[in-house]
């Protein structure tokens, strides 16, 4: 029989807390004494699924071509980025790559723009020639007081998506739709009660009043926005307050837009209104058709694209909305390699190819635009080549600049939206009021510690 | 076995009277002093690095407010007068009393009659019955979220549905002054059913016989109800409508993934909710952790009145 070389009921409290105590010194010798794997590593957080199964489709074969490299890639679905906020105050643990969503990216803005933890990637981009190769309005969400610290994923141009099932019923050609002015006239012919029951049964267009992704879109377009180049407050300048007074009467006075169904554009109760055609229309950046075609497959061949109405003839056509960009931080050890992994991640042609395949996402490096695949028809769209249209509209997309003070600016234009369309406040009212506000909080702060 | 251990003790100590025993020998004899220390120490550790320097460093942050990631500046009470006048918090407060009031209402009552109608002995199924109306506290925040997002679908909903008998598509979280019942009813299903277990535990701890007494003074059922019952459960009752406070109070995930953040019009924002927003969205930490002192304060305060008020202070 085993037998121990010491007497077991010695042990001090006996033979229990000897067994733990083997079982601790095991583990830890598990874990600090694992040798240290040889080559160069690099950790990649992600939070968006789709793109953490195209890296890791891709990322084997970066590690392929580099013997030694092991890239680890980290999907922490939507909590990412508040570890990794607290990676960057604590000053440790923050990844060498990291991908960050367009509204969350103010919040790493602030303080002295020296501190920010993020690496300035224009000097490479300036040397290797990057810049001219990839749309460089796209640039302005993740560039702040000159410095680039993000390579955009995409471009999300905005198309109207539209049942033409529904308005061609209506007697409505809607290709023939040139600006907004054409749009209310035909919304108001296809926004219908059929039964004669007194409630509206179909809308020509389904707007989100809880939030500002569709007022910022439209502001957007207009070539407004929240803050300019220079980082001052323009929300109560007299564009925005116009697209405000514009985007309420489509639900007030023309009466042709429904609130969104649910909590927004993508809620399974948008998605059933959508099937019972009560919403005819609704503005969809690309991503946005991804998720259609994933959330409402039974809807293939009913939509159809058009570009967006212009606000005068001859008018800029889209605007954006949503993105994401891949960052090096501070606290990267290697930051060449890391910018390595970036370039084969998001400028490898093939790679982005794969990529408008599985979520029609247009790419922002221009020479990936001739691919085939973009001029194919998309099925969901009933045969239209969807890739061709937002590629002919992505080099029109507006810029939108990037401010530390976004998210809290974003809050307050939520409710300063939602006060003008439920006619709590006219827009110019909220407007001027939510204006006023972030400058306030923003004058606080520089009082504090003056200009940064 | 007082007289085992002392023989034990007695051997130990005169085993080690020569010299370099000596210290060992000190130690045998202080153990017993040691021991108790060195037993809770873990605990005290423990709650010293997890739960007291965060309280601690967390005070002094609402003193401060952070200058970008690498510094911060001294603001003294600063956070805290802004906060009284901030209107967010204001209405954040009062939706979160709001979801406090109609829990103590609305769910402790439902819980208790739960809880009578299966200690009674003429329903069947106790057991299954009590499964299920448990069940709902072991799903996960989250999901109820998400599960009630479909329930509350404006289009397709579950109660919607049973709406359709009045014609109208009710959008539960889409205006205004229905978003906070509707957090309120979430929160009814799925606590109901775990307040109901501490209320079964205390109607099956009354003795049977002050009951019987009861039925011998010729007391009818409400009466034994209001006379022998609720007195009886005073402890059971006191405890649950704290600690359903305090919960309330806290409110964070139901709402936030219910109404996708608070919206629309902050209607169903709660302080917790813009604490986060506060120290993760918009990164004032010193604010937000300003937000949760002001919390603490009031849960304080809050429960205080609540035991005292409930008798819980008074001597049986």
């Amino acid at each position: 029989m085993f037998r121990l070389p010491f007497d077991s009921e010695s042990f001090p409290l006996g033979k229990g807390p000897m067994v733990m105590l083997i079982l601790f010194l095991v583990s830890t010798l598990f874990i600090f004494g694992r040798s240290e794997e040889t080559g160069e590593k690099l950790e990649f957080w992600i939070f968006a699924n789709t793109h953490y199964e195209e890296y890791q489709a891709r990322v084997p074969i970066f590690e392929a071509q580099n013997p030694g490299v092991n890239v680890q890639l980290i999907n922490f679905g939507g909590t990412m980025h508040d570890k990794l906020l607290a990676a960057m105050l604590s000053n440790f643990g923050a990844p060498d790559l990291v991908e960050v969503e367009i509204t969350s990216i103010g919040r790493f803005l602030k303080g002295a723009i020296d501190e920010v933890g993020f690496v300035d990637l224009r000097p490479r981009l300036e040397s290797e020639g990057w810049m001219e190769k990839l749309v460089v309005s796209r640039f302005t969400p993740w560039s702040y007081r000159g410095k680039i610290f993000g390579i955009p994923h995409d471009l999300h141009p905005v198309v109207l998506l539209y049942r033409d099932d529904l308005f061609k019923a209506a007697g409505v050609e809607m290709t023939e739709i040139e600006t907004w002015d054409d749009f209310i006239a035909a919304g108001k012919k296809a926004t219908r009660d059929l039964d004669g029951d007194g409630e509206i049964d179909q809308y020509a267009l389904v707007l989100d009043r809880r939030t500002e992704s569709d007022y910022f879109s439209l502001l957007l377009q207009q070539g407004g926005g929240f803050f300019d180049e220079e980082g001052n407050v323009i929300i109560d300048s007299e564009l925005a307050i116009e697209t405000l007074e514009f985007f309420t009467a489509l639900f007030n006075e023309h009466k042709i837009a429904t609130p969104v169904y649910g909590t927004w554009h993508g809620d399974p109760s948008n998605f059933a209104a959508m099937q019972d055609g009560k919403i005819l229309s609704i503005l969809s950046p690309d991503w946005y058709v991804g998720i259609l075609k994933s959330q409402v497959p039974q809807m293939s061949g009913k939509w159809k694209a058009i570009s967006m109405p212009a606000w005068h003839p001859g008018g800029r056509r889209t605007t954006t909305r949503g993105g994401t960009m891949i960052g090096i931080t501070k606290q990267s050890k290697n930051p060449d390699l890391a910018w390595e992994v970036l370039k084969f991640t998001y400028f490898d042609r093939p790679g982005l190819i794969n990529r408008y395949e599985t979520t029609r996402i247009i790419p922002p490096l221009k020479s990936a635009w001739d691919a085939p695949i973009f001029k194919e028809p998309d099925a969901y769209l009933g045969g239209q080549p969807l890739g061709e249209l937002l590629i002919e509209l992505a080099p029109d997309m507006p810029p939108r600049y990037q401010n530390p003070y976004w998210s809290e600016g974003a809050d307050l234009l939520n409710d300063a939206i939602f006060a003008a369309v439920t006619e709590k406040q006219t827009p110019r009212e909220a407007l001027t009021d939510l204006a006023e506000k972030v400058r306030a909080l923003i004058a606080k702060d520089r009082g504090r510690w003056g200009d940064m | 076995m007082e007289g085992v251990s002392t023989e034990k003790y007695v051997k130990t100590a005169t085993r080690h009277t020569e010299p370099q025993g000596i210290i060992k020998n000190l130690f045998w004899n202080q153990q017993q002093k040691i021991a108790p220390y060195l037993f809770i120490a873990p605990f005290y550790l423990l709650f010293v690095i997890f739960m007291g320097y965060p309280l601690i460093s967390s005070l002094v942050m609402s003193l401060y407010e952070m200058r970008g990631f690498q510094s911060r500046i001294f603001v003294g009470i600063g956070n805290f007068t802004d906060l009284f006048r901030d209107p967010i918090f204001w209405k954040s407060l009062k939706n979160t009393s709001y979801f406090a009031v109609g829990t103590l209402t609305l769910q402790l009552p439902i819980a208790l009659l739960l809880a009578i109608l299966l200690n009674s002995k003429f329903v069947r199924g106790k057991n299954i019955l009590r499964l299920a109306f448990f069940a709902p506290v072991l799903v996960a925040g989250v999901f109820v979220a998400i599960i009630f997002n479909l329930v509350y679908d404006q289009r397709a909903g579950l109660v919607n549905q049973e709406f359709v008998l009045f014609g109208k598509e009710i959008g539960w979280l889409n205006e205004e002054k229905y978003v906070m019942p509707a957090v309120i009813l979430t929160g009814v299903w799925q606590w109901a059913g775990f307040n109901m277990i501490y209320f079964l535990a205390g109607l099956q701890g009354i003795r049977q016989e002050l009951y019987e007494a009861a039925a011998v003074d010729g007391a009818s059922w409400w009466q034994a109800f209001i006379h022998v019952t609720l007195p009886s459960l005073r402890p059971v009752i006191a405890f649950v409508f704290v600690v359903s406070m305090i919960g309330s109070l806290q409110l964070f995930d139901l709402p936030f993934i219910l109404t996708n953040g608070g919206e629309p019009a902050d209607a169903g924002s709660t302080i917790v909710m813009y604490l986060y927003k506060n120290g993760f969205q918009f990164m004032r930490l010193g604010y937000a952790a300003t937000i949760g002192w002001v919390l603490f304060f009031i849960i304080a305060v809050i429960s205080i009145v609540q035991l005292k008020l409930l008798g819980i202070f008074r001597d049986e």
